[in-house]
């Protein structure tokens, strides 16, 4: 049987360096703070914790 | 170890060398003959719970055919011994399930990868994806990590649980 298809990698996750965390694929996003859910093809979510628009990035990461 | 069980589009299948089993989890009453005739082999507790080594072909179609639902059938995994099977066999997929006969029984289609954003949290990853940071790219298969959603963490990118020393709300 082919087990390779069952393991197969449903989405490419992207820590960009000093930016982001990037993912795009086959996904389901939850928000369980704000409590929505949603399935885009890709997305940016903030990681540095200063986006005025979390869970996404607003690039303020680039602000001092 | 090779795996024994799998996820179509009709629910799970489990082979040993000469039959498939299959179970559809939806159309299951929980009459309980399988596990009270044969725990070896169908034991709800265990994951996966149908072992297919844990007794004999012929014992295991005798309780597959114990079934009083749809939710067990089996099938002769040489194709050309499953059309003359008699009606005696109750729960051979051409009486249970006929639309099994001759499919393909497509794989399930691959599950989204899981992201959840925890509450003032990290963002919790689980399935199968790719991770690519510092230059580096890995496969996770089946299993679960979290990213830090706050930026204090001294193992970036990855959640240490300082986010509730550090009072992140977010």
């Amino acid at each position: 049987m082919d087990d390779s298809k069952e393991n197969k990698s449903q989405a490419i996750i992207e820590v960009i360096d000093f930016g982001p965390l990037k993912i795009s694929g086959n996904f389901l996003l939850k928000d369980l703070k704000r409590g929505n859910e949603e399935s885009p093809v890709e997305v940016k979510l903030c990681i540095c914790g200063k986006s005025g628009n979390k869970p996404y990035c607003d690039e303020s990461h680039k602000n001092k | 170890m090779e795996r024994n069980d799998s996820q179509f589009s009709g629910g799970r299948r489990y082979k040993n060398d000469d039959i498939t089993v299959y179970w559809k989890p939806s159309a299951c009453v929980h009459a309980s003959y399988c596990y009270r005739e044969l725990l070896e082999v169908f034991d709800p507790s265990r994951r996966p719970w149908v072992d297919m080594n844990g007794s004999t072909t012929e014992k295991i179609i005798e309780v597959v055919n114990l079934c009083p639902t749809e939710a067990l059938s089996w099938k002769w995994n040489d194709e050309s011994k499953n059309d003359s099977v008699g009606s005696d066999q109750l729960n051979h997929i051409k009486f249970r399930r006929p639309e099994l006969m001759n499919s393909n029984e497509q794989e399930t289609k691959e599950q989204p990868v899981s992201v959840k954003i925890m509450a003032d949290g990290p963002i919790v990853l689980k399935g199968n994806f790719t991770l690519s940071y510092n230059g580096t790219k890995k496969e996770i298969h089946d299993s679960m990590i979290s990213i830090c959603r706050c930026g204090v963490s001294d193992h970036m990118p990855f959640c240490d649980g300082q986010h509730r020393k550090a009072g992140f709300v977010g």
